[in-house]
């Protein structure tokens, strides 16, 4: 019985012992995205030009700070008409200790609304984001601010967050007030047996101003566009997805059914009932070989040509997407994608064929559900 | 003062309501050996197994399900050596819980426990190797030694995050230890029958086993680590097969068992689909039955006619 008495001691010196020590804390991660394409003609709100391009070529560096924070640089690298651009994406910071399931994120960061927003595009299952998403988020919406994020120790999953953003990359800088979008969001989601997943989200996001010289000429002089040029006070987006695979086994085969239904109310001042944007789609993508992917996509958009304190008319787009992919490994994706547009208020071809490589070296980061 | 005291003493109980003392450790397991093994070592425990032996480790999502969990856990018991990169570091980013992260005493990774083999004789190594781990190679949960030394280490940590049953967690560790060198000295018996035995495997999953056992790898069904089985490759195998014959062709549960059958269609060679890992649906829940089962199925390789 003697020794039992030890034991207390002898537990503690070996657990300090015992504490795992993180893969390289001296040396970030680091990760870089190629992404090229060739594409047989124009998309509408396409942030890609037709021919040969270059799409988001992305370098990211992440690592924890200390035991408290976590630090991530995503930097995009955009050549337009011969200029290079590089876009700072993400840079932020986020805690790792807080408690009750609290995280807080800090710097610029993707928005969390939605379902797509907040994935990086070259996880896309498709070349380019949604019409929807591309006229009302400018495919995806990043900003400079704070998401705080609670988890609640339910057994399904239930988050709940609020973001308070600058909003200057949404209302073009038009926002007088520091806090010129907010937004809160909910997801639910949780297994149905094994095979089975699915997940639920529900988002509002507030834009303070209204956008007073929107450029006038958008899709005229060149064919390219970044910001989101649909907006409106209130935005409401719901997403649903849905996954299947045999046994969870998701490396041999997979089912991914998703979509989003987004809705933007007060596009301008004093705008009536009737005058909002609104988009949604849906999408399915087939795993049927550890390599080779399918997938549909169908989507809409019926927005409205705001220009000031009133309206050019209406506009809509009507998107097919058809695609294939081949991924030789786990790093390099090629895809082969039609897509056929039909549309009011665009200029455009009605039928588009994409050959896409997305290419990821150095560290593969984990990818979100 | 009697009033504070009262008061006092109030908030502590109701505070022993809220959190009892002996709360049962939660515990969210990356794999179903980690599973396995805590259950042995601590059976009170509330252990919830991310996935299953007819799952590939490596490519498993960061579902809504499995953030939940672990969000509840106050012990994350993983494998590691970056098996588990693509899907673990977003559990533990999205769940919020301060106890599983990195560097935490809630974080338990049994590869920083053991030194790990290298399924490669290069220097340097990149990805034209296919998706090696730089660790080293993390498919050890079959590994007799490796499990001792993981075992005994995962006893450390319960003991640290359940004091209040340390000394059982240390009796058990003991009963354990002393249980499982017995049965390691089985095994070495009967993998004295096993020399000479050369197999064909899928992936790196029976390697360390393998090793253990003394049975030779003679090929791969994969081309490169990480990347599925080609009919180029499979045909070279089969003219390699004839020069260096091997007795069987072993894959995993969680591997498609296609070319497997056509290799052994080619070769008359017998195969056979195994669990890499515990599995209770296939009567394979118990660490110590299943390598005895996989010992049997490489002995049934020698014996049956070529």
């Amino acid at each position: 019985m003697k020794s039992l008495r030890l034991l207390p001691l002898s537990i503690a010196l070996s657990a300090a012992a015992a504490l795992p020590a993180y893969a390289d804390p001296m040396n970030p991660s680091i990760s870089l995205i190629l992404d090229g394409y060739y594409k047989s003609g124009t998309t509408a709100l396409s942030e890609r030009e037709s021919g040969f391009g270059l799409g988001h070529t992305e370098l990211t560096l992440s690592a924890p700070v200390d035991d408290m924070f976590f630090g991530q640089l995503t930097a995009v690298l955009d050549n337009h008409h011969g200029h290079t651009e590089i876009e700072i994406e993400e840079a932020f910071i986020q805690t790792l200790r807080l408690p009750y399931g609290l995280s807080l994120k800090a710097g610029r960061f993707l928005s969390q609304v939605g379902y797509l927003n907040s994935r990086h595009m070259h996880d896309d299952d498709f070349v380019e984001r949604p019409a929807a998403y591309r006229a009302m988020l400018g495919s995806h919406y990043f900003d400079d601010g704070v998401q705080l994020n609670l988890v609640l120790p339910t057994a399904f999953y239930w988050q709940i967050g609020v973001e308070l953003f600058n909003g200057s990359q949404l209302t073009g800088g038009h926002s007088h007030e520091d806090v010129g979008v907010f937004t809160l969001n909910t997801r639910l989601g949780a297994d149905l047996g094994e095979s089975h997943s699915w997940q639920l989200g529900l988002s509002y996001l507030h834009k303070d101003g209204h956008d007073h010289d929107h450029d006038h000429d958008h899709d005229h002089d060149h064919d390219h566009v970044h910001a989101a040029q649909y907006t409106g006070e209130h935005l409401y987006i719901a997403d649903l997805v849905w996954k299947w695979s045999p046994a969870g086994n998701t490396r041999q085969q997979q089912l991914v059914l998703s979509g989003e239904f987004l809705y933007a109310t007060d596009p301008i001042e004093n705008a009536r009932s009737g005058d909002y944007h609104r988009g949604w789609y849906g999408s399915a993508v087939y795993r049927f070989h550890p390599q080779w992917q399918v997938g549909a996509r169908y989507g809409q958009a019926d927005l409205k040509d705001a220009h000031g304190d009133h309206f050019h008319g209406d506009q809509r787009i009507r998107e097919t997407d058809l695609m294939v992919s081949w991924q030789h490994s786990h790093f390099s994706t090629l895809r082969l994608q039609y897509t056929h547009q039909d549309t009011v208020g665009f200029n455009h071809d009605d039928q588009v064929v994409t050959l896409q490589y997305v290419m990821s070296l150095g560290a593969h980061g984990a990818h979100a559900y | 003062m009697i009033l504070i005291q009262r008061f006092v003493l109030g908030l502590i109980m109701a505070g022993a309501l809220v959190a009892p003392a002996h709360a049962r450790l939660q515990v969210f397991a990356c794999e179903p050996e980690w599973a396995w093994l805590v259950t042995e070592l601590l059976p009170s425990a509330q252990v919830f197994t991310a996935t299953h032996a007819r799952q590939d480790p490596h490519y498993v999502e960061a579902r809504p399900g499995l953030i939940a969990a672990m969000r509840r856990a106050d012990l994350a018991v993983c494998t590691g050596a970056s098996l588990e990169a693509g899907w673990l570091p977003m559990l533990q980013q999205r769940s919020g819980n301060r106890r599983v992260q990195p560097g935490a005493t809630g974080l338990f990774m049994a590869a920083d426990h053991v030194t790990l083999r290298h399924d490669h004789d290069h220097v340097h190594i990149d990805r034209t190797l296919g998706d090696v781990h730089p660790e080293g190679d993390p498919h050890f949960q079959l590994d007799p030694g490796r499990l001792a030394v993981v075992a005994a280490a995962l006893a450390q940590r319960l003991m640290v995050l359940q004091p209040e049953e340390a000394l059982s967690i240390q009796r058990r560790s003991l009963q354990w230890q002393a249980n499982w060198a017995r049965h390691q000295a089985r095994w070495r018996v009967a993998a004295a029958q096993l020399q000479g035995l050369a197999v064909v495997t899928q992936h790196s999953s029976f390697d360390y086993l393998l090793y253990w056992l003394g049975v030779e790898k003679r090929a791969d069904l994969e081309p490169k680590p990480g990347l599925p089985p080609t009919a180029s490759h499979l045909r070279d195998l089969l003219v390699q097969l004839q020069r260096t014959p091997a007795q069987g062709i072993l894959v995993a549960s969680y591997q498609n068992e296609r070319p497997a059958v056509w290799l052994s269609q080619q070769t008359g060679l017998p195969y056979a689909v195994v669990p890499a890992t515990v599995d209770e649906r296939s009567g394979h829940g118990d660490m110590v039955g299943l390598i005895d089962y996989l010992i049997a199925t490489l002995a049934g390789f020698r014996t049956l006619p070529e």
